[in-house]
């Protein structure tokens, strides 16, 4: 195949997979060749003949050579990506997007907000931002999940707590013997002592979340040069042509995925309807 | 430096056409049933291709960037070489849009395969159809970029103007052909020239086309508009499929076996076009789809590539199911303006 051709993917072996949640599964895989990568950048995993889909590693950026991602099972492409097993093989290309902007958030309150599923990139960020904890005064992970079954990294969790401020919080505790918050994740941000001026906040999670999230944070006085999001779109080619994943004219696949609200506010269309 | 032009006897070129389509596949416009469509030339039809006349029903994008292509493996269209013929002054314009699209850092070799592999022959546009308006987005209904030769139609032959190397290497071994043009008959070109963009000044006249669109548009995102505008579409696709510089793809994957990955036009209008896993979509109704579109064309595009996406080919206007006419809409936005936005807008 030309070498030139930016579809061209690489073959990676999947390791070991970790059960997560009942539809959450972390895969962890080896590449044939390392793939340095930013936290917050993207890779487009692919089936032959299934199709492919862009997914953030989960892992820390130290360790191009062996990649993680959590995966939901929430469509085709990720239903087969669950009944794959350790020795099996995926296909990867990328990465693709512009990462979390670091160096922006040495000498500040990092607060990340984060749904579900979102985590994934978010703990590729908390790597990084643990390694450089000496710029980081201090840092905050409210992190909401819908049941407490739905919890992914529950087996880091005590590491989390120990190294930054945790809070957890579920929407729904059902008839577990759930202890901690409940509520949606926006609740949490109403029970912790936050100075906007000096907080850079990063919002990752399902858009609705998201949404919602940014309106507290602005609500709460945060400007929207100080608000992060890591947004998610459609995307086919994860190369800035197919135009899928346009915010007005921003592609979320070349622009992004992380962007300053900033630069979206006065955009249509950037939240569902 | 000035263009220089030539004059080449109809039947020299035809001549010269003949043997083109011995190793090249020739397509050039032909008229079925009242339509321009292209079709491969053949010793058979070479009489009858339409020079001049109006822009084909296909988009010039049909050749560079395939309904359906294979990404990886041999290019199909490895072998013959191609040479468009008739291609308009609308449809060249789009390939600045294309050219950006397909270029910059992740250059896409397919459609830059076909690019270099393929000769554009442009022609003057001598009757426009009621749906054009390139004068009104700052075009010219004749060429003036981006072609390999350019022809012009007078009595008896054609006034070849060349445009690159690669067209001047196609004409080389025909160097006996080129003439001299007679005063006469530049003045002609020229005179036609301008009595067709007064033709489309003229019927163009009831619509006030802003210059600053984009930014009308955009100012005036939140308008209900957008809502009545969009009453009568379908979602057929037919504006997206039709435009000749709408390239969003999709890509797919055949076969198990085999790794063989496949990109086709997608269309914006359609509700599937954005949903992410999961199902949800950022634009779940028509009319921000719609709105979606008409950015697209007049805003984004610019503030992506510095070039309109829209080049007054008409062709959304002329195929749409449910009549919607662009040109009305977009003079409705420029109306709805207040006066102190349209003074606004004048600073900008």
């Amino acid at each position: 195949m030309d070498p030139k051709n930016p579809f061209v993917t690489q073959e990676a072996i999947i390791q070991k997979i970790i059960p997560e949640t009942p539809k959450i599964k972390t895969l962890i895989v080896k590449p044939k060749r390392p793939i340095p990568f930013q936290p917050g950048q993207f890779m487009e995993l692919s089936l032959p003949g299934i199709g492919e889909a862009p997914f953030a590693p989960s892992s820390s950026s130290d360790h191009p050579d062996i990649l993680e991602f959590t995966v939901q099972n929430v469509g085709y492409m990720t239903s087969f990506l669950h009944q794959m097993k350790a020795r099996d093989k995926v296909r990867i290309r990328g990465p693709y997007g512009n990462g979390f902007p670091i160096s922006q958030l040495y000498n500040k309150t990092v607060l990340l907000v984060v749904g579900g599923v979102g985590f994934p990139p978010a703990r590729a960020l908390l790597y990084q931002l643990l390694k450089e904890k000496k710029k980081i005064p201090r840092l905050i992970l409210c992190y909401g999940a819908r049941t407490p079954e739905d919890i992914v990294y529950k087996y880091q969790l005590t590491y989390f707590k120990k190294n930054l401020v945790l809070y957890l919080t579920v929407d729904d505790p059902g008839k577990t013997a759930w202890k901690g918050h409940t509520g949606v994740v926006t609740c949490l941000l109403d029970k912790i002592e936050i100075f906007p001026e000096n907080t850079m906040a990063v919002v990752i999670g399902p858009p609705v979340m998201m949404k919602y999230t940014v309106l507290k944070l602005l609500e709460k006085g945060f400007r929207p040069d100080h608000i992060i999001l890591s947004m998610e779109r459609k995307m086919y080619c994860g190369i800035g042509q197919c135009r899928h994943c346009m915010i007005g004219p921003y592609f979320v696949c070349k622009d992004g995925p992380v962007f300053f609200y900033a630069a979206l506010q006065n955009l249509p269309d950037v939240w569902e309807a | 430096m000035e263009k220089v032009r030539y004059f080449v006897s109809y039947s020299h070129w035809v001549s010269l056409l003949s043997d083109w389509i011995q190793n090249e596949i020739v397509w050039a416009p032909i008229s079925t049933s009242g339509m321009l469509h292209y079709k491969p030339v053949s010793p058979e039809n070479i009489s009858s291709i339409i020079y001049e006349g109006a822009r084909a029903i296909e988009p010039l994008k049909w050749f560079l960037f395939p309904p359906i292509e294979k990404m990886n493996g041999r290019n199909q269209r490895k072998g013959k070489s191609w040479i468009v013929l008739a291609v308009k002054a609308c449809d060249l314009q789009a390939l600045r849009v294309l050219d950006s699209a397909f270029g910059g850092v992740f250059a896409d070799p397919h459609y830059w395969f076909h690019r270099e592999d393929t000769l554009l022959v442009a022609t003057d546009c001598t009757s426009p159809l009621p749906t054009c308006f390139c004068t009104e987005v700052g075009g010219n209904p004749f060429p003036s970029q981006l072609f390999d030769l350019a022809l012009s139609e007078i009595p008896n032959g054609f006034l070849v103007e060349i445009g690159t190397e690669k067209g001047e290497k196609k004409l080389s071994p025909f160097r006996a052909f080129l003439e001299t043009p007679s005063r006469e008959a530049l003045q002609q070109v020229e005179g036609n020239r301008k009595n067709v963009m007064k033709i489309l000044r003229r019927q163009n006249r009831k619509f006030k086309i802003h210059e600053n669109l984009g930014e009308i548009l955009y100012s005036q995102w939140n308008v209900s508009l957008w809502h009545e505008g969009s009453l009568h579409c379908v979602e057929c696709g037919m504006c997206n499929h039709a435009c000749p510089t709408c390239h969003c793809y999709f890509l797919d994957e055949v076969t198990r076996e085999k790794y063989i990955k496949l990109r086709g036009w997608d269309a914006c209008m359609y509700q599937g076009y954005a949903v992410m896993a999961g199902g949800t979509t950022p634009r779940p109704y028509l009319h921000q789809r719609f709105r979606n579109r008409y950015l697209c064309k007049f805003k984004y595009l610019k503030e992506n590539y510095g070039v309109l996406g829209c080049t007054g080919c008409g062709r959304c206007i002329e195929g749409c199911q449910g009549k919607i006419e662009m040109r009305k809409l977009l003079s409705e936005f420029s109306e709805l303006l207040s006066v102190h936005q349209k003074v606004a807008l004048e600073k900008i």
